[in-house]
Parts: C-alpha cells; sequence; structure tokens
C-alpha cells in the first residue's frame, strides 16, 4: 500500500495539531497595555499624523515670525523716520491742507481744473505714495528724506500760486465754513 | 493570498466590531482577542517552537494589532490581516534569534525523491509535530508557513527574502528531513 502524502495527511488531521489557546493570563497583560491607550487618544492622533502636525506647526511658527518681523520692522521704521522729518511733515501738511481747503472754496467754475488736476494737487497724490513707500524701505537715507521736504515745499508754492491767480480772478474772499473758521 | 485561519472561534468579525475597536473600546478589543488569539497563538508556537516566546509574540503581535487598528479598512480582510502581523512577528523574533534565510542549491532537490515508498510507513500526528520540532529553524519556518499556514512558495519568497526556488526546495529538504527523523525513532524503539 502506497504511503499517503505528507501533504494529504496532514491537511486530513489538521485540526489535530492544534493546542489550546494561550494562558488567560496574556489577555490581561494585554487590557493593561491598553488602558493607557484611551487616556492619550489626543497624543495618539497627533502622533499618527506627525507630519501633518509638524507642517502645520511650521506654517504657524513661520507666519508668527513673519509678523512679529513685520511688526518689529514697521516700529523701527516709525522710530528710524527721524523726528525732524515729522516735524517738519506735520508743518508742511496742515499748510497744504489749509491752502487746498481754501482752493476748494472756489466754485469749480473759477477754478477752471479737470478732477484730474485736482486729484494731483491733494497732498497723497501719486508721487507723495513713491515717496512714503522708499522711505518706509529706506528710512535713514538721506536724499529720499531731503526729496520728501522738497516735495512739501513744492506743493505748497504750487498751491499758492494758484491761490494768488484765483484772488486775482475773484477778489473777494470766498465764505469759509463754520467749520473751517473755527480751526 | 492563500491563508485562511484554522480553528478560529466562530466569532463574526462584524464592520461594527471593527469600528468599535477603531474607537478604542477595550470590549471590543476583547472579542477580537477572543476570536484569534487561540489560532494565532498556535501560529507562534509553531514558528518559535516554546510556550514562552509564543507568548510573547503573540503579545506583541496583538498590541500591533490594536494600535494599528485604523489601517485595517474592512472587516472582510481581518484574518488574513491579523494572521500576517503575527506571522511578522515571528519572524522578527526568528531573526532576533539570528535565524537566517538563505538562498541555497537546488539542484539536487527539486522535486520528491523516486522511491520513497520503497520503505513507506504511517504517518502519524505526534511524530510529525516532534519531527518538526527537531528541524532547523529555517526549514521548520518553510515547512510551517506552506504546509500550516498555507501561504503559497511565492509568499513565502517575499517574506523571507529569498527566491520562490530555494523555498521550494528548503520546503523539500525539511520533509525529507521529518521523514529521516521519523524513520530514526522509529528504529530506536
Amino acid at each position: 500500500m502506497p504511503e499517503q502524502s505528507f501533504e494529504d495527511f496532514i491537511r486530513q488531521h489538521r485540526s489535530e495539531f492544534e493546542q489550546p489557546g494561550p494562558r488567560p493570563a496574556l489577555w490581561d497583560k494585554l487590557e493593561k497595555e491598553l488602558a493607557p491607550k484611551k487616556k492619550g487618544k489626543v497624543l495618539q492622533m497627533l502622533g499618527r499624523n506627525w507630519l501633518k502636525v509638524a507642517a502645520v506647526l511650521v506654517l504657524v511658527v513661520n507666519t508668527i515670525v513673519i509678523f512679529q518681523f513685520l511688526q518689529m520692522k514697521k516700529q523701527a521704521q516709525v522710530a528710524t523716520v527721524s523726528p525732524e522729518l515729522q516735524e517738519a511733515g506735520m508743518y508742511y501738511t496742515s499748510q497744504i491742507e489749509k491752502r487746498l481747503s481754501e482752493i476748494k472754496a472756489y466754485p469749480p467754475a473759477v477754478l477752471g481744473l479737470d478732477s484730474a488736476a485736482r486729484k494731483e494737487l491733494e497732498l497723497r497724490n501719486d508721487t507723495y505714495k513713491v515717496l512714503e513707500t522708499e522711505l518706509v524701505q529706506n528710512p535713514g537715507n538721506e536724499r529720499i528724506k531731503a526729496a520728501m521736504v522738497r516735495y512739501y515745499q513744492l506743493k505748497l508754492d504750487l498751491l499758492d500760486k494758484i491761490l494768488d491767480e484765483l484772488r486775482e480772478k475773484q477778489p473777494v474772499k470766498p465764505k469759509q465754513s463754520n467749520y473751517e473758521s473755527e480751526m | 493570498m492563500q491563508a485562511s485561519a484554522n480553528n478560529l472561534n466562530q466569532t463574526i468579525i462584524t464592520d461594527h466590531l471593527v469600528a468599535q475597536c477603531k474607537k478604542g473600546e477595550v470590549r471590543a478589543f476583547r472579542e477580537l482577542y477572543n476570536a484569534y488569539s487561540e489560532a494565532m497563538y498556535n501560529i507562534c508556537l509553531r514558528m518559535t517552537g516554546n510556550t514562552a516566546d509564543a507568548e510573547d509574540t503573540l503579545q506583541e503581535a496583538f498590541m500591533q494589532i490594536f494600535r494599528n487598528i485604523e489601517r485595517l479598512e474592512n472587516a472582510g480582510s481581518v484574518t488574513a490581516w491579523i494572521k500576517r502581523i503575527v506571522v511578522n512577528h515571528c519572524l522578527s523574533h526568528l531573526r532576533k534569534k539570528k535565524v537566517y534565510f538563505e538562498e541555497v542549491d537546488n539542484i539536487e532537490v527539486a522535486e520528491e525523491k523516486a522511491g520513497m515508498d520503497e520503505d513507506s510507513f504511517a504517518w502519524t500526528v505526534s511524530a510529525i509535530k516532534d519531527a518538526i520540532q527537531d528541524l532547523p529553524h529555517g526549514y521548520r519556518t518553510v515547512l510551517n508557513l506552506y504546509i500550516f499556514e498555507e501561504y503559497s512558495h511565492k509568499e513565502i519568497a517575499a517574506m523571507l527574502d529569498i527566491s520562490e526556488s530555494t523555498v521550494k526546495t528548503q520546503y523539500m529538504r525539511a520533509k525529507d528531513k521529518v521523514r529521516q527523523i521519523i524513520k530514526q525513532k522509529n528504529a530506536i524503539r
């Protein structure tokens, strides 16, 4: 009688090769190890997604650092825009605003300027904005400071000339509003 | 994968149970453990060769199963998934014990030798179990993975990082060795 093959024999008696399971104490050990897992669920979740967490942290830290850097820079710039320039700026600004309000009191027909020209007369025109940006970026640059002062002076001269012409055209001083007279 | 879990308790592993495990419910983990511990313990016992190592390996494997249960997509693949983790832990345990799986020359033993039936004998469960325990680790691992855990030669080759032909050769040699051991023991009696 030929020998039964090794594989066939094992397949036929498969269950007889099995032994009872592990000692019950093994589950107790596992249960103990499972317990802290539940407590640290958030940490575990962070652990599983550590790469995402790290990426978000880097972004947040970068944002904070950049924000703080910009704040510091801004503060430094304000401090660096020298007090004398600030003082000059305040003086010229008040003078320019005063003349502009006088000019605006004239009727448009007398004024004879189109809207683009009137816009150009304003203190904060494009030239002013360019200079202001340059000054913020290069707070210590004397040439830019000088250019800013020159801008104020030219603007004031121009407004004075316009006012002179307007007074010649219409000698009667335009009526000021109560608000302006109080200023 | 050919692998199937033998002697599993009849607990039906449902998607609901898996979902409860994913929530970290200890009761659900226990149910899963009860369903698989016996079959998985037998794998560990066959692979490691002793009860102490088998329990340690089983414990480590179940901890990994519980920790990584999130990765299990559905209850349908739970058996193969758990079994693979257990087998991987057993293989890690063997590697720690410096058991290496190396390529072998497969010229000599490619097929079952002819003429084996000449001095045939009846197999017995206890004789086979004892003989397998006497096999060198490498042979025993290949034989267990193929005949008991029902992995294919190809799958075993991938697990052990050796060629498929080496797996086939080692399996044939292991089988021959089992026969020789049983014959020797029978001769002594």
